[in-house]
C-alpha cells in the first residue's frame, strides 16, 4: 500500500522541501518502508530511500513524493529521451513500470503535448491487454505533472490547494489538511489533472472499468480524520460498530477497539448498546501500522508496543472488544492472550467490523497469502477456540452492503468473497 | 443620443451592449486602447465611431470627446479615474458616468479604503497594516501569523498572496516566501508614482465572495443583483489569481449562498463607505461602485476591496437579465437625477459568464500575447449567448490576436443553473486558436458540484459568524501575550 503525493507551487519562491516532508508525514500510516521524492532538473531526478529525510532533496516549486508499504524497485521509474525527461510512479509495485515508462517517451518525442502523450500511451496499453493499470503520477522535466487515478479507482485521489499558491495531490485528503490546503474534489476513476506553471485542465479517460473502491480503505487504511470519496470515514467506522452491535446478545460490561483504527468501531458499538467505552491499552514508542508491516517477527514486536493493558478498566470484566478486520488472527489472538493471562478478564467477546477474509487479493492491494488467512482456514467453532473468546461475530456482507449503499459506495469485496458491496 | 464610452475591454463591451438596447437610439462612440473587435462593431452598427487613444490620457480623450461632443460619456474602467480623465471631461462641461479621481481612490490605494472603514467604524472592516518603507515591512512580517500580502495599489485585480499560516510547523516555510514575496512586491510597485503606501499586510479570512455593485448619483444607491466571480485561473479553484475567469448570478437580486438578511447588511456596508467617502472628498460620488465581499465568521460580510466601477467580469451577467433602460440609469445618474429610478430585472433567470484566456495569463503576458484567434460567433449566438470581447485586437489582416490577458467573456443565460451550465459549455467550444496555442476557460464555474461546495462553506461561515454576533465578537480577534496584555489584533503570528 502507499500513499502518493504531488506538490506544485505556481510561485516559484516557494521550496517544497519542509512541506514534502509533512505531507508525507501525513501520508505515513499508509506505508513507510519506502520514501520516494522527484523533482525537475535538467533531467527528472528521484531519490528513494527507507527514511523521511528524503523529503531534504524536495527542493524547488514542483515535487512529486510518495510513501510504500514496502520496497520494490517497480514502484517508479526515471528516463530521458532526447531531451525529455520523465518520471513514472505508481501507486504500488507494477512490473510493466518500464515498459509504460518507454512507451510514454516515445509518445513524447512524437507530440509536444506531454499529456496527448500520456492519453495514448494508457489507451496503448489497453489495447495491448485489459491489464491493469495503477493510479500514477507522472513528473516531466518541463515541469509538468500529470496525475491519473486508475480505471479500477481501489484507491482514492484527491485534489487540494493551498490559496493562490499551490495545487496538492494526494492518496490521502489528510495530506491536504497538514499541508493547510482546502480539499476541492475527489478525483472519479479514470479521471486525472494535468498542471504545468501556465495551465491546469483535468481530464478523464474511457469509462471506469466495473469495480470499485477497495473495502480496506476505509476500514483500515485511511486515517479516520479522512474523506475518502466524499465520506467521512469516521463515520463510516462508526456505522459499522452500530450494525456490529446488533448481532450482540448477550450481556456486557463495557467495550473496548483494538487500537488504533477501531476505536471508532467500538464508539459507535458502545453508543448503540448503552455500555462505556473504554480505552484498554497504551502504546510504547510511537505507532507503527502492524499490519502493513511484512515481516512476521516485526509486526509482533509492533503489536506488542502497542498493547499495554490498562488493568484496572478491564480485570474481572465481561469484555466486547472490536476490531476492524481479522487477517490472520495473530493480532487478536496476541490480545486475547493479554487480556487472559495479564489483565484476567471475566468474558471476552469478539467481534469483528468486517466480514470473514476468505481470498487473495486479485488486485494484490492488501497482501493477503490465503493459507495464512483464518478464516480460510479454520471453522469458526475452532477459530473461536483459538481466540479463547466466548464468542467471536464477524459483520455480515449484508451489513456491510447496507452501509454502503447508504453512502452511495460500491466497495471491492473480492477478498470476501463478493465482487461489491453497495449500490 | 450620443454616447462616448471610454474602455478597451469586456466590461465595456458589456456595457455598449446595455446601451445599445434604449429606446432613446443611441449612437456609441468608442475610445480605446486598441482595435477591439466588438467594440468596434457596436460603434459602427449603431451609427457611432470607434477612436483609437490613450484611454488614461485625459487630454487625449478629452480631445475626443471635443471632437464628438456626445450627450454623455461613460468611463468604464479604473485607470483613467485614477488619472484625471473624468475630472477633466467634467471640467470642459461634458455629462460624466464614472467615479473621479478623488473618489476613485476607494479604489486606488487600498490602504485608504481600510482607513476611511476604520474611521468611520464600518461593519465588514479587517486588520491591516501598511508599508511605505521595505525594510519595516520585512521586520513586522517576521512576527506576522495568519496574513494576506497585498499591493497597496490597484494593480489588475492580481499580485494578492493568500498565506494560511494555522500550522506552526509549516511557520517558517511560509515566513520566507513572505519576506521575499515582499520584496518582490516592492520592487514590482516601485513602477507606480501615484501612490505612498506600496504594500499591506491584512488579516486572512476565508469564506465565499461575491460581489455587489450599485449605480449613483451620489444621494441615490441604485442596487444591482449580487454576483460572483471566481478568480483562480484553473479549475476546482486552483491556482494564481486573475481578473475572473467567469461569474454566476441568479436567480433574483441574491446567490443561492448568500441570504436576503446578508444581502442587505451587505448594502449598508456599500452605503455607508459611499457615503462615508463623499463626506471625506466633500464630492459627490456618480459612478458605478463595487464592493468585493466575502461572507466570513469573523464578521458575516466583509469587505476585501472596492472598485470604483462595475466589476469584470459581474457586468457581463447583466445583459441578458437587465430589463430596464440601463442608458437612462446611466444618463441619470450622470446628470444628478436618480431618486426615483428603478433597475427592473428579470428575477427568473440565472446567468453565467465564462472567460476564455491564453495559457500564460496571468502570468505571463508574453507567452499569452500575439496568438491569432478565431472565434465562431454564429454558434455562440445560437445558443442564446453573448460573447463579449475583451483582450484581444483587430489587426490590420483582419485577424484577431490575443493581447495577454481574458480574449473573451461569453455571457449566457437559462431558467436554471443545469440548463445554463450546459449551454456556456457548448458555447465557449466555439473559441478556436489558431496557432495550436492553448486556451483554458474554467469548465468547473456554474456547476452544481461547485454551487453545492460554495452553499456548504457558507453555511459553515453563518453558523460561526452568527455565534460570535451572539456573543459579541463580531470583528474581534483576540491574541494574550503573556506579560505584554490582550491584544485586538489578529496580525500576530507564531514566531516570535
Amino acid at each position: 500500500m502507499s500513499g502518493l503525493l504531488a506538490v506544485y507551487a505556481f510561485d516559484e519562491l516557494w521550496n517544497l522541501s519542509n512541506i514534502v516532508r509533512y505531507g508525507l508525514m501525513a501520508l505515513q500510516h499508509r506505508g513507510s518502508q519506502q520514501y520516494l521524492i522527484c523533482i525537475p532538473h535538467n533531467d527528472v531526478k528521484c531519490i528513494d530511500g527507507e527514511n523521511i529525510e528524503v523529503s531534504n532533496s524536495a527542493i524547488g516549486h514542483v515535487v512529486v513524493a510518495a510513501t510504500f508499504s514496502d520496497r520494490n524497485d517497480s514502484t517508479f521509474y526515471v528516463d530521458s529521451r532526447n531531451g525529455k525527461s520523465v518520471a513514472v510512479v505508481a501507486e504500488k509495485a507494477w512490473s510493466k513500470i518500464y515498459e509504460f515508462t518507454q512507451q510514454l517517451l516515445n509518445e513524447m518525442n512524437k507530440s509536444s503535448n506531454s499529456l496527448e502523450a500520456f492519453k495514448s500511451t494508457i489507451s496503448l496499453f489497453l489495447q495491448d491487454s485489459a491489464e491493469f493499470i495503477p493510479s500514477l503520477h507522472v513528473l516531466t522535466n518541463s515541469r509538468e505533472v500529470i496525475v491519473w487515478r486508475s480505471f479500477y479507482g481501489l484507491t482514492p485521489l484527491v485534489l487540494g490547494s493551498y490559496g493562490f499558491d499551490m495545487a496538492i495531490v494526494s492518496s490521502e485528503s489528510t495530506a491536504v489538511d497538514i499541508l493547510g490546503g482546502d480539499v476541492r474534489r475527489f478525483l472519479d476513476p479514470g479521471g486525472g489533472l494535468y498542471i504545468s506553471r501556465y495551465l491546469a485542465k483535468s481530464f478523464k479517460l474511457g469509462k471506469p472499468f466495473n469495480q470499485g473502491l477497495c473495502l480496506f480503505e476505509l476500514l483500515y487504511l485511511a486515517r479516520h480524520d479522512a474523506v475518502v470519496d466524499g465520506v467521512s470515514v469516521y463515520e463510516f467506522r462508526k456505522l459499522l460498530g452500530v450494525e456490529l452491535a446488533k448481532n450482540l446478545d448477550k450481556d456486557v460490561d463495557l467495550v473496548v477497539g483494538v487500537p488504533e483504527t477501531a476505536l471508532p468501531y467500538a464508539i459507535g458499538f458502545a453508543q448503540r448498546i448503552g455500555k462505556p467505552f473504554e480505552l484498554a491499552f497504551a502504546a510504547t514508542g510511537g505507532k507503527r501500522r502492524s499490519m502493513l508491516l511484512g515481516d512476521p517477527f516485526e509486526k509482533i514486536v509492533a503489536i506488542h508496543l502497542k498493547m499495554n493493558p490498562v488493568k484496572s478498566v478491564l480485570e474481572g470484566r465481561r469484555v466486547a472488544l472490536v476490531d476492524d478486520s481479522m487477517v490472520t488472527g495473530s493480532t487478536m489472538k496476541t490480545i486475547s492472550q493479554i487480556l487472559r493471562f495479564r489483565v484476567g478478564v471475566k468474558e471476552l467477546h469478539i467481534f469483528i467490523a468486517s466480514p470473514p477474509l476468505i481470498s487473495v487479493c486479485p488486485f494484490n492491494v492488501v497482501k493477503l497469502d490465503v493459507q495464512n488467512l483464518l478464516a480460510a482456514n479454520l471453522s469458526s467453532e475452532l477459530a473461536k477456540n483459538y481466540l479463547e473468546a466466548d464468542s467471536l461475530y464477524w459483520l455480515s456482507k449484508e451489513d456491510v452492503d447496507s452501509v454502503a449503499s447508504r453512502y452511495g459506495l460500491k466497495l471491492c469485496g473480492r477478498c470476501f468473497g463478493i465482487d461489491f458491496f453497495g449500490r | 443620443m450620443k454616447v462616448l464610452l471610454v474602455g478597451s475591454g469586456g466590461r465595456e463591451h458589456a456595457l455598449a451592449k446595455l446601451i445599445r438596447r434604449s429606446t432613446q437610439e443611441p449612437r456609441i462612440f468608442v475610445a480605446m486602447d486598441y482595435r477591439n473587435p466588438g467594440l468596434e462593431r457596436e460603434a459602427v452598427e449603431t451609427g457611432g465611431e470607434p477612436y483609437i487613444a490613450s484611454t488614461i490620457d485625459p487630454e487625449a480623450i478629452a480631445k475626443v470627446a471635443e471632437e464628438i461632443s456626445p450627450d454623455l460619456i461613460v468611463v468604464g474602467p479604473e485607470e483613467p479615474q485614477f488619472h484625471g480623465v473624468t475630472d477633466t471631461l467634467r471640467e470642459k462641461g461634458f455629462i460624466v458616468f464614472g467615479a473621479s479621481m478623488k473618489c476613485s481612490e476607494i479604489e486606488k490605494s487600498k490602504v485608504y479604503a481600510r482607513s476611511l472603514m476604520w474611521k468611520h467604524s464600518i461593519d465588514g472592516r479587517l486588520y491591516f497594516k501598511a508599508f511605505k518603507d521595505i525594510e519595516e515591512a520585512k521586520k513586522f512580517i517576521e512576527f506576522a501569523g495568519d496574513v494576506v500580502i497585498k499591493p497597496a495599489r490597484q494593480a489588475g485585480g492580481k499580485g494578492v498572496k493568500v498565506l494560511r499560516d494555522t500550522q506552526a510547523y509549516l511557520a517558517r516555510d511560509r515566513h520566507v516566501v513572505k519576506k521575499s514575496y515582499i520584496e518582490k512586491l516592492f520592487a514590482e510597485m516601485e513602477g507606480y508614482r501615484d501612490i505612498d503606501y506600496k504594500i499591506l499586510v491584512e488579516q486572512r479570512v476565508e469564506g465565499v465572495e461575491y460581489t455587489a455593485m450599485v449605480v449613483t448619483d451620489g444621494s441615490t444607491f441604485l442596487q444591482l443583483p449580487l454576483v460572483q466571480d471566481h478568480p483562480h485561473a484553473f479549475e476546482f479553484d486552483i491556482g494564481p489569481e486573475t481578473g475572473g475567469m467567469g461569474s454566476i448570478q441568479g436567480p433574483g437580486w441574491i446567490l443561492p449562498f448568500i441570504n436576503f438578511d446578508e444581502y442587505k447588511k451587505t448594502m449598508e456596508i456599500v452605503s455607508n463607505v459611499l457615503k462615508a467617502l463623499m463626506a471625506e472628498v466633500g464630492e459627490p460620488y456618480v459612478g458605478a461602485f463595487a464592493g468585493q465581499m466575502m461572507l466570513t465568521g469573523v464578521w458575516g460580510p466583509t469587505v476585501i476591496e472596492f472598485y470604483s466601477r462595475f466589476g469584470d467580469p459581474e457586468i457581463s451577467n447583466m445583459v441578458p437579465i437587465v430589463v430596464s433602460d440601463f442608458l437612462d440609469v446611466l444618463d441619470r445618474a450622470a446628470s444628478r437625477r436618480l431618486a426615483g429610478a428603478k433597475l427592473e430585472i428579470d428575477e427568473e433567470a440565472v446567468t453565467l459568464v465564462k472567460a476564455v484566456a491564453p495559457a500564460g495569463y496571468p502570468g505571463n503576458k508574453k507567452i499569452a500575447s500575439g496568438h491569432p484567434v478565431y472565434i465562431d460567433e454564429a454558434r455562440i449566438k445560437e445558443l442564446g449567448c453573448e460573447p463579449l470581447y475583451a483582450s484581444i485586437e483587430m489587426s490590420v489582416d483582419g485577424k484577431l490576436y490575443t493581447k495577454g490577458s481574458r480574449i473573451i467573456e461569453i455571457v449566457c443565460r437559462g431558467g436554471s443553473y443545469e440548463e445554463v451550465y450546459k449551454k456556456s459549455e457548448l458555447a465557449v467550444k466555439n473559441v478556436y486558436s489558431l496557432d495550436g496555442h492553448p486556451l483554458f476557460h474554467r469548465r468547473d464555474i456554474g456547476s452544481t458540484e461547485l454551487l453545492a461546495d460554495r452553499i456548504r462553506v457558507a453555511e459553515k461561515v453563518r453558523v460561526v459568524y452568527r455565534s460570535r454576533a451572539a456573543n459579541g465578537l463580531l470583528g474581534k480577534i483576540f491574541v494574550w501575550i503573556p506579560g505584554e496584555g490582550v491584544f485586538d489584533n489578529p496580525l500576530i503570528g507564531f514566531i516570535r
